[in-house]
Formats: C-alpha cells, structure tokens, sequence
C-alpha cells in the first residue's frame, strides 16, 4: 500500500536517464559474459592466473568494493547512527551505494571461484569456523540483508527501526573488514600481506575510498538529475571532504612506511616484496597509482577547492579510487610473485613469478564496475521515480 | 715463588687492562656500524617493538574473528619438531638429499600411480647450486611434495573443510566434492604444494598415495619412495621406532632439516644430507 501511494504516476515512463541505464548494462552484460564462459571451460584455460600466482586480478575488485562498502557504513554511520547533523541529507544514498557495492563485491568473487555453485550448501553443511574466509563470506552476506531491511525502513521512514538496521550493518561489515586483512595475513607462506598496521590501514582506506564515493557520485547524481544541491547537501559534502583530508593524511602515513620498506628493508617484513613495489617493475604503478592518484592529487585538489568546489571536489573522488584500485592490486598480487624458494639457489628460478591479467579478467573487471555503474544509476531513477525519502 | 708468580700475575692484569683501555679508545673512534647489519629476524622484532610503542602494532587479529598466529611465527623463528607424535601412526618422508640423481622416477610413479592431470604435479625436483668453497658451487637435487605440516596453513584458510587434516594419520587430504575453487590453500601453502585440476574441478595434492596405495598395503609406503632406486624417499612412521625414517632424523649426531621453518607449520617432510 505504501509502496503504491510514493510511486509516481510516471513510473514506466522511458528517457535519456533510461536509456544510460541500458548502455551500462548492457556493457556490464558484455563483461559479465566471460565469466560466465570461463566457468564453462575452466580458469586455468582464460586466465593469467598459475599454480604460483592462484589469486588474479579479480580478487583486486572484490576487496576494493567490499572495502568501499565498509567504509560507506562507516560514513552512514556518522549520520544515521552517531546523528552528526550535518552527514544526514547524504544518508539515503550512501545506503544505497554501500549495499550496490558490497553486491559487486560479492559478484566478483563469485565469478572468481572454479565452482561457486557449491558455495551455498557446503558453507552451510560442511562450516570451517577457523577459516576467515567462511566468516567473511557469511558476514558480508549478513550485512547485506540488514543494509536492503535499513534502505526498506528509510523508504517506509521508520528511522528508529532503519538506525537499529544500521548499528547491525556497521558491526557486521566492520568485523568482515577485520577479516578481510586477516584472510590475506594469515597466509603466512606469501610475503607482503601480514605488516602489522594491516588492520588500521584497511579501516583507514575502507573509510577514505567511502568519502571518495560520496563527494564523486553526489556530484554525479546532481548533473544526472539536472538538480542543483541544497545548502545541506553542500554542507554534508564539505564535511566529508574534511573527513577525507583527514584520512588522506592518514593514507599519506602509510604509504610513507611502504616507500621507507621499500628502500630500506629493516623497516618491513617483507622486503623482497616492497622492493619489487617500490624500485623495480611495479614502481610506474606504485609512484602514479598509489602515491600521485591515490593520496597526492586527491589531497593537493581538496586543500586549493576548501571542500567548497564539488567539481574539484568529484576529480579527488575519482582520482583516489582509481588510485586505491591500484593499491588493492599490489596488495594482491605482488606479495604472490616472491618464488617459494627463492632462498634456496634453485636453478632456473625466476627472481620474480610474473602475472598479466588475461582478456577475460579484465572484461569481467570491467562486467563488474558497469554492474555498479548500472546499479547506481537504476538507483537514482527509482529514487527519483518512487520519491524515496522525501 | 708463590710470590713471584703472583707479581708476574699482578703485572700481566695490568698490561691487559692497558690493552682493553686501548681497546676501547680505538673503539671510540669507529663509526657506528648501523642496523643494516643485524640480523633480518632481530631487525623485524625491533620494528615490531618499536610499532609496538607507537601504538601502530595492533596484531593483524584486532576484531577479527580468528587468531593469526601463523603470522607471529614469522618472525620468531620456529620450531621443526618438537618430539611429541599427534598421529598414530604419524607417517612422514625423510629426503636423502645428496642421493638423489634426478632421475624423476618417483615424478613417473607419482603420476601414474595417482592418475595426475598433464595440467600439474603432486611432487616434483628442485635443481640446486649451493655454493661450497669460494668459486665453487654443488650441484644438489632436491624433491619437493606437500609437507604434511602439523600445523598446516592450507587447511587452516579453507572455508568448507574440503582439505583437511586425517585425524588418524595426520595426511592433509582433500575431499573434492566440497572444493569450491577459492584456491586460497594454494595462495597460502608454503611449499607450492598444490594445483587446481581442470578435470576434476578441485585442488589435487599429494596424499602420500593415501587411497592408491596406503589403504591397501596397509600403510607400507608411498609410490615414489617405492619407484625410487637411490632410496632418496624414505617414507615411514614417526611412532615407530623400528622404521628407517625414524631412525635417520633420530640417530645421534644425524643433522636434519626441513623447508621453511620460520612459518611454524611444524612440516613432516624431513630432509637429511645422506
């Protein structure tokens, strides 16, 4: 009955706004079809990934947007749990972003295993407590139930209930980004992934890439719906560049510690590692991708705009996801390129494995941010079309 | 005398305490070495200690909702074998290393025995070259398989326990009808133990030929340490004291190792020189 009464005598009616919709979908289409065949055909047979190099770029998306979502809650949060004022016009649709990318998230690693079907019955049947992946899994499951229950109590305007939702969502969704670290900390035999400021340093990014998202796509979704903003939206906005600037600083400390691990080796436990990130092949990557994209030019852009030019305000947005992409990356696949043995004097060993991602890797990268896109666009027309909130 | 040799002991203190003084003078006027030259484990511990007090050490394990102690192992160093046997029997394969000839056998056995996919193996030869004397350098073979740790980091990551450990034998196995193709056993096992195999669409290990050989003749010995003609693999149980694998990594003086001990995995998988 409610959801009769808010939509809008309009509903099925179709425009540009439509049609950008169906673009990106139909791209996300395309992309998410090579997954589809390389779980027919297997994905030693598509992918760049090897018996020494098993996890491939696809992991890189899946923790960027399960870790973007993170930090999405986290700044929900400020808003609809601590009732910072000033985060509260920005509520609804950070709600929204956070469940459409935890979803996209969850997409890519499913795509990303051999056979995904058995998922389902054997984490339920056959349950690893121990293992972080189960628990991550189950978690961000979890937290995307109580995120849709959250959005339905916005829409219904129930915030007592919708805030209760969201306590739920940000304990869950916290301690699956606790676990995302410890699932690439654990694995022990690898270089790279068990530096003691790992669990800070997710929060800190989760949170940082969550800030980036908004200033981004609120000043998307105002050129999309032709709306110019409000007064409390620039202001929600502005506090959010402030909280950016913050973890910018904060990004910067960290990104200080790999540039000092990979130029002096007694300041990390993997020196092998950093090196190859910060001196040797992946230096173009690492100086354009994490350093300039992701925490320089972001943090240049926002202190000349003052958090008062959204456009400015947009390009340290996009700049920093881009360059935390590439982060996420490194974090993936460089500490895999350390030989097993490399101590060992083998004959013929490589100093460093090598992994390109294939074809139909990045296709379905690419399927999986489309799908994002696509969701997020979809969102703002039912929002629109629904009256969602107002 | 007595006296003599006491002023003669009074006098020799003396000149070495002149020449300790003179020591530490020189000392004085060396630079300081720095940190570069500690030990890589001692460095790391210091770093540890120093992030520690800076409040950024927060133990990779805040929150989350199992340990990492594999992670801290890392940088304690870590134990090889601490005497006491989990298992009975407590299988284990001691690598003769110098005996081995690369004649590769043992891979022929492995693979025909356990029908391993062309895609992969379940053991393999390391070609070494270890320096001996300066200029010179020793060829050295070195077979590979999965460690059968005790501690093992791939059964630990799994999420719907289709590898495991035997609870009776302690062999880490597989039951593929739960593999879900994660693959995150292969990104965290030490050793490069494993592969995932396209036709049966699941991670293929070495079993010790648990389900082609060891259930049948009764636990006797794997098909690599049968095929081989140098005795290189010496496949046996640590609970027995009769079998040559024990008696090799216990006889005294016998000096033993095993791959990667600073990851605490505590492996089964012993190598001695001869």
């Amino acid at each position: 009955m409610i959801l009769e009464k808010k939509i809008d005598s309009k509903f099925l009616t179709f425009g540009p706004q439509e049609m950008i919709f169906v673009v990106l979908a139909i791209i996300s289409v395309i992309g998410l079809s090579f997954g589809a065949h390389a779980l027919l055909v297997g994905h030693d047979n598509v992918f760049g990934t090897s018996r020494e190099i098993p996890w491939g770029l696809l992991i890189s998306p899946y923790v960027f947007f399960a870790c973007l979502s993170t930090g999405l809650c986290i700044v929900l949060s400020l808003g609809q749990i601590f009732n910072i004022k000033v985060f509260k016009p920005i509520i609804n649709r950070t709600a929204f972003l956070s469940l459409v990318t935890m979803a996209t998230g969850l997409l890519c690693i499913t795509i990303e295993l051999e056979n995904p079907w058995r998922v389902p019955f054997f984490a339920l049947l056959s349950p690893h407590p121990a293992s972080n992946i189960w628990w991550k899994t189950t978690i961000y499951s979890l937290f995307m139930i109580f995120m849709v229950f959250n959005l339905l109590s916005l829409f219904m305007k129930n915030e007592k209930r919708a805030r209760i939702f969201s306590i739920i969502a940000l304990i869950t969704v916290t301690l699956g980004n606790l676990n995302m670290n410890s699932d690439m900390a654990i694995l022990g035999g690898r270089g790279f992934w068990s530096e003691n400021y790992m669990p800070l340093y997710f929060l800190t990014l989760s949170t940082l890439t969550g800030c980036a998202a908004i200033l981004l796509f609120t000043w998307v979704a105002n050129i999309f719906n032709k709306e110019t903003s409000t007064e409390a939206e620039d202001n929600a906005l502005r506090a959010t560049a402030r909280l950016f600037m913050f973890l910018l600083f904060g990004l910067l400390y960290f990104t200080g510690m790999k540039i000092m691990g990979g130029f002096y080796p007694e300041f990390t436990k993997n020196p092998e590692a950093m090196y190859l990130l910060v001196q040797d092949d992946f230096a173009p990557n690492f100086w354009i991708g994490e350093v300039i994209l992701a925490v320089i030019l972001p943090l240049f852009l926002v202190l000349v705009s003052r958090g008062r030019n959204k456009g400015l305000l947009a390009i340290a947005g996009i700049s920093c996801l881009v360059g935390t992409f590439t982060l996420y990356y490194h974090l993936v696949i460089v500490g895999q390129l350390i030989p097993h043995y490399f101590q060992f004097n083998v004959v013929d060993l490589p100093q460093f494995y090598s992994y390109t991602p294939s074809l139909h890797e990045i296709m379905i990268t690419v399927g999986a941010i489309f799908f994002f896109l696509a969701a997020f666009v979809l969102g703002e027309i039912l929002f629109k079309k629904i009256n969602f909130g107002k | 005398m007595n006296l003599n040799s006491k002023e003669d002991l009074e006098e020799d203190r003396m000149k070495v305490n002149k020449e300790d003084s003179m020591k530490i003078e020189d000392l004085k006027k060396l630079s300081n070495e720095g940190i570069e030259n500690i030990p890589s484990v001692e460095r790391r511990q210091f770093m540890q200690f120093g992030l520690a007090i800076t409040g950024v050490f927060l133990g990779g394990t805040v929150l989350s909702l199992t340990s990492a102690k594999n992670v801290e192992s890392a940088v304690s160093g870590g134990k090889i074998l601490d005497g006491d046997y989990p298992y009975n029997p407590h299988y284990t394969m001691v690598i003769r290393e110098k005996h081995c000839i690369d004649c590769e056998k043992c891979l022929d056995a492995c693979r025909s025995t356990n029908n391993v996919s062309l895609h992969g193996y379940r053991t393999d030869i390391l070609e070494r070259s270890v320096p001996k004397a300066p200029g010179e350098r020793e060829r050295i073979f070195m077979p590979i398989l999965c460690n059968h740790c005790n501690r093992p980091p791939c059964v630990r990551v799994c999420p719907t326990r289709a590898t495991f450990k035997d609870k009776i034998n302690g062999i880490v196995r597989m039951d593929i009808t739960k593999c879900i193709g994660c693959k995150t056993c292969m990104a965290a096992c030490p050793y490069n133990a494993r592969f995932f195999d396209e036709e049966i669409r699941a991670i293929d290990k070495c079993n010790f030929c648990y389900d082609t050989r060891l259930k049948e003749s009764n636990g006797k010995i794997t098909a690599c340490a049968a095929a081989c003609p140098a005795n290189v693999r010496v496949f046996g149980d640590l609970t027995n004291p009769e079998t040559p694998a024990y008696k090799l990594i216990h006889s005294s003086g016998k000096v033993f190792w095993v791959l990667r001990p600073e990851l605490n995995s505590m492996p089964n998988v012993f190598y001695v020189e001869k």
